[in-house]
């Protein structure tokens, strides 16, 4: 089948549409041609509500409560929270893993997603499947076999270094998704084709020509593994380290529910920081790079 | 990477125009030495991917084989069947049949959900401006998950949360009809928060796929929307529907963190069951849990071969 | 069958008038092409027959009746798009059946009238293939053989053979109006290509910017342009600047010479410049033996360029007419060189101004 230069009419998608048709005749509109998309305003604002409920709940559980003297509590139990030394450590610590989780995520999936383009694409499907591995790969599963492969090595299972390295299997269907968008869209082969038919090298081709058109897929898919990171729960509490999401848990399970709520309410801004930052970044992939679940 | 591989006419052959890929011409007189250079140069390639390969075989493969082995053997290290026997009948059979109940209920409405949001989104009567909004909301949801979502549902359906308190004006008890910390209805609203938003993020491209013309032509031949989406919009998307649901029923069925923070050590999700196991909230023991988990490889390895059935299947009509 | 009537239809998207009050009628059982530039409306149009795109005002009536109401799944009419229409889990057979199928037809009649359609487009033997197993033409021909299933009122193609090749597409669009002939259905019939427009069409409808220029039998079209427009649009043409001598006896100055051009230039007064125009294949080019003298009903020109077209051959000649395209068999134009000097002449009757509007 040959690829026709034009679609139908030659226009992109419904993109600017315009169904309200006004009759000449100060007719009313006309039947089947203007129906208002009912359900589709239906379950956009369901789903719109299912998502700000919790949320909105949430935020104000944090700013509820009295206290002792009486009054409305505020900023009570963030300010609570910010004293809390063992908030800071734990914060720190978990900034820190996500820091080292993206530069060694950055490390092993730039090259091979580039390499798998450029001389492997027959890989691609095995990729595309390996990437859908970390979705469903239970950390828990993934903890209990790692354990005693990681005890052969005690400098670092004992510290939290060793977590960036676990949690990079998890940032993988991330990055490669966004990276695989974007090399997509800007057709490597041709460009570096191109760039080498013009005296460049291979690697100089990517560094002058191809890295500057992804760079806004690398820069997404790195906030999308930092918040990963920043968020998981599972591992770091079973292989006992206090990052922030273990912290948070841990004064929930305590009397300080509202203080709980204040942090919960930190670590979503963070989560929406970074998802902000790739809506204003924008294209590079935005529908794939946003994937992410952290469990 | 930069000299490996790099593309260049071999010694010996005159560089005439650019540097090609194709095979060499036969009765080239140097054909013999590029053919070996051609062959080391496929095998070359595969070097490029080792380092990736490696790691996930060092921190997925491996574990996982480890667990495979360690689920077979009692505490002396002697083979035996016993955990695995232990872990499918009472009371770990339990910690399954929930599992999977609250997986395919949370995938089930999160699937669902998820489609018709992401339909909803692409009809034409929605402004297009309306779907990079879309766009970002679900990938800030389906990031929304653990100890944090944990907190605000219970903050929203819980003991004192908002809607609980709306709706006991009504007569109604929200921590009885769906409470978060038994039973799996409420857990599975908990979970539809991150699985509906994920749904919609891996459905569009697939939905986008669906030609206008195929919508067109059916209208014109006199079929309604009904009929449409009956006999060609899902017949062609199906497989992928089904094979997204997968996923998502897979990420539930692996997900511990959001559970744990809302029923703590009396949870009995098979990952929940698995924790306590090995942190000795209840009892210390290594060999069960390793046979807990053996279970779980086999559901999720089920899964991924039946997602990649599906997958083969979805391409068959969209390209 | 049925008549087709686009009354004032107007329409805008943003400040684009994609429309602009356009009229046009078909007859019953006639077959009109809609021919014009890329982005001229020739697509929005078909689409409000349809009923996928609305006007801002205007009405459309088919066999009389206003049809803008009616949603485009209970217009009964078959349209073929430009490409990829086919439902791709469904056989060709299938296809064919989906319009039946949804009107909850019998089986064995579905199957029966696919039969009969896939025999008509010349399929038969392909009924159970999906259509990526089908060529690019064989697919437009199930498309085809889709909607007739249906037995629409009217026939509307957009484009329906850009997408393949040459021959192809010349073998098919004789088999469009063949099918069309001997079902008789009204059929409207969008192309940019003006050859296809010309060889199928009982009436041609040129378009521009969102109205039609003139309407016609390809004949009328061809020969008898009635605007700037439709002259420099459909086929090549010449335009000569020229003063009128003598509007009462038709005669016009163009350069150093006087040339009669019989009656259109009738409506002008004597002074007035106006343009003409003329085809390339009605100029005529002769070649002067060396030392020849140039006979006197000839201008003198001189060949500027020689493009080869097959049968014949396309000259540029700079005169003192100003510069002229004339079409020479390609055997005669062996015998021009570039820079050569020929004897040049227009055909009697065949140089016209268009009547200003
Ligand atoms: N949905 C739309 N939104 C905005 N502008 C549109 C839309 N549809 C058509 N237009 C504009 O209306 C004009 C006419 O478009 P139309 O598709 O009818 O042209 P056409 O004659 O079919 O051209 P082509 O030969 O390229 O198919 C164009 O300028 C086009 O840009
Ligand atoms: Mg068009």
């Amino acid at each position: 089948m040959t690829t026709p230069a034009v679609l139908a009419d030659g226009l992109p998608g419904d993109v600017g549409r315009k169904r309200a048709a006004i009759s000449r005749r100060g007719q009313a509109r006309r039947g089947g041609r203007t129906r208002f998309p009912l359900w589709s305003w239906f379950w956009i604002g369901f789903a719109a509500l299912y998502f700000l409920v919790p949320v909105f709940s949430l935020v104000q559980f944090s700013f509820g409560g009295t206290l002792a003297n009486g009054r409305s509590a505020g900023f009570h139990w963030f300010l609570a929270v910010f004293d809390d030394p063992a908030f800071r450590s734990s914060f720190w610590l978990s900034a820190q893993i996500a820091f080292e989780t993206v530069a060694l995520s950055l490390l092993l999936m730039v090259p091979t997603v580039f390499w798998v383009h450029l001389r492997l694409p027959r890989l691609k499907p095995v990729m595309d499947f390996v990437s859908v591995l970390p979705f469903v790969v239970p950390p828990i599963v993934l903890v209990v076999g790692l354990e005693p492969f990681l005890q052969n090595f005690t400098w670092l299972y004992s510290r939290p270094e060793v977590l960036p390295f676990i949690y990079v299997v998890f940032a993988l269907p991330f990055l490669y998704r966004s990276i695989d968008a974007g090399l997509r869209a800007i057709d490597l082969r041709t460009l570096s084709e191109a760039a080498s038919n013009l005296g460049a090298s291979t690697f100089g081709a990517l560094a002058r020509v191809v890295l500057p058109n992804l760079r806004s897929a690398v820069i997404g898919g790195s906030l999308l593994t930092f918040a990963i990171a920043m968020g998981e729960y599972t591992i770091a509490s079973l292989l006992l380290f206090n990052t922030f999401p273990v912290y948070i848990f841990y004064i929930g399970q305590g009397p300080a529910a509202h203080e709980a709520t204040a942090l919960s309410v930190i670590s979503l801004l963070l989560t929406w920081i970074a998802m902000a930052a790739l809506f204003v970044i924008g294209r590079g992939g935005r529908e794939t790079a946003q994937l992410g679940v952290t469990k | 990477m930069a000299a490996v591989g790099t593309i260049e006419p071999a010694a010996g052959e005159p560089s005439v125009g650019p540097p090609s890929v194709g095979p060499p011409s036969e009765g080239s007189p140097s054909g013999s030495a590029l053919q070996w250079r051609r062959g080391a140069r496929t095998w070359l390639r595969w070097i490029g991917v080792v380092p990736f390969f490696g790691y996930l075989a060092i921190f997925l493969l491996i574990p996982t084989g480890e667990l495979v082995v360690d689920a077979f053997k009692g505490p002396t290290g002697h083979f035996t069947g016993a955990n695995v026997s232990a872990a499918v009948h009472a009371p770990y059979l339990s910690s399954f049949e929930t599992s999977l109940e609250l997986s395919a209920l949370s995938a089930l409405f999160g699937g669902i959900l998820g489609v018709f949001v992401a339909t909803a989104v692409l009809h034409r009567g929605v402004p297009a401006a309306l779907r990079p909004v879309v766009f970002t909301f679900s990938g800030m949801a389906s990031n929304f998950a653990g100890v944090p979502l944990a907190f605000a549902f219970s903050a929203t359906i819980g003991t004192g949360g908002v809607l609980t308190g709306l709706f006991q004006h009504l007569g109604v008890d929200l921590t009885t009809l769906v409470p978060l910390t038994s039973g799996v209805i409420g857990l599975s609203l908990v979970y539809t928060y991150f699985q509906f938003p994920l749904m919609i993020l891996l459905v569009i491209p697939a939905i986008d796929g669906l030609k206008r013309e195929w919508r067109e032509a059916s209208t014109n031949l006199g079929a309604s929307t009904i009929s449409y989406w009956r006999y060609v919009g899902l017949p062609i998307i199906l497989p992928s529907l089904l094979g997204m649901m997968l996923l998502l029923f897979g990420s539930a069925f692996s997900a511990y963190a959001t559970a744990y923070a809302l029923s703590g050590s009396t949870g009995n999700l098979v990952p929940e069951v698995i924790g306590n196991l090995l942190n000795g909230n209840i009892t210390v023991d290594p060999q069960l849990a390793y046979a807990l988990a053996f279970g779980m490889i086999v559901i999720i390895t089920v899964v991924l071969v039946c997602y990649s059935l599906l997958q083969r299947r979805a391409s068959r009509w969209l390209r | 069958m049925a008549t087709i009537e686009l009354q004032e239809l107007t329409r805008r998207f943003g400040d684009v008038v994609a429309l602009d009050s356009l009229e046009l009628e078909v007859a019953s059982g006639e077959f009109v092409s809609l021919l014009g530039p890329s982005g001229c409306g020739k697509t929005t149009a078909l689409r409000i027959v349809a009923g996928f795109e609305w006007p801002d005002s205007g009405r459309v009536l088919v066999a009389g009746r206003d049809v803008l109401d009616l949603p485009a799944n209970r217009r009964n009419m078959g349209m073929v798009f430009q490409a990829y229409s086919l439902f791709p889990n469904m056989t060709a057979q299938q296809n064919v059946e989906f319009g039946l199928r949804v009107r909850r037809r019998p089986k064995h009649d579905r199957s029966k009238r696919a039969a009969e359609l896939l025999d008509l487009v010349g399929l038969a033997a392909q009924k159970d293939r999906y259509p990526r197993q089908l060529s690019g033409g064989q697919q437009q021909r199930v498309a085809l053989a889709r909607c007739l299933a249906i037995e629409p009122s009217v026939l509307l193609l957009d484009e329906p053979l850009s997408a393949l090749d040459a021959k192809v597409r010349v073998q098919l669009r004789e088999e469009v109006r063949r099918i069309q002939l001997e079902l008789g259905i009204t059929t409207l019939y969008v192309t940019h290509d003006q050859e296809e427009a010309l060889s199928v069409s009982d009436r041609v409808a040129v378009m521009s910017s969102g109205r039609i220029e003139q309407i016609g039998s390809p004949a009328e079209i061809y020969g008898h342009p009635r605007t700037p427009f439709v002259a420099s649009f459909v086929g090549t043409m010449n335009h000569l600047e020229a003063t009128v001598v003598s509007s009462a006896a038709g005669k016009v100055r163009c350069g150093p010479a006087v040339l009669d051009v019989g009656l259109s230039a009738a409506s002008h007064s004597d002074g007035d410049v106006v343009t003409m125009y003329v085809r390339p294949e009605h100029v005529h080019v002769v070649a002067l033996a060396p030392g020849q003298d140039m006979p006197p009903e000839l201008f003198e020109g001189k060949v500027t360029s020689l493009t080869f077209l097959g049968p014949v051959t396309r000259v540029g000649i700079a005169s003192a007419l100003g510069g002229l395209l004339a079409d020479v068999s390609s055997s005669m134009a062996l015998s021009l060189a570039i820079d050569s000097t020929v004897g040049v002449s227009i055909e009697a009757g065949s140089l016209r101004s268009l009547a200003l509007t």
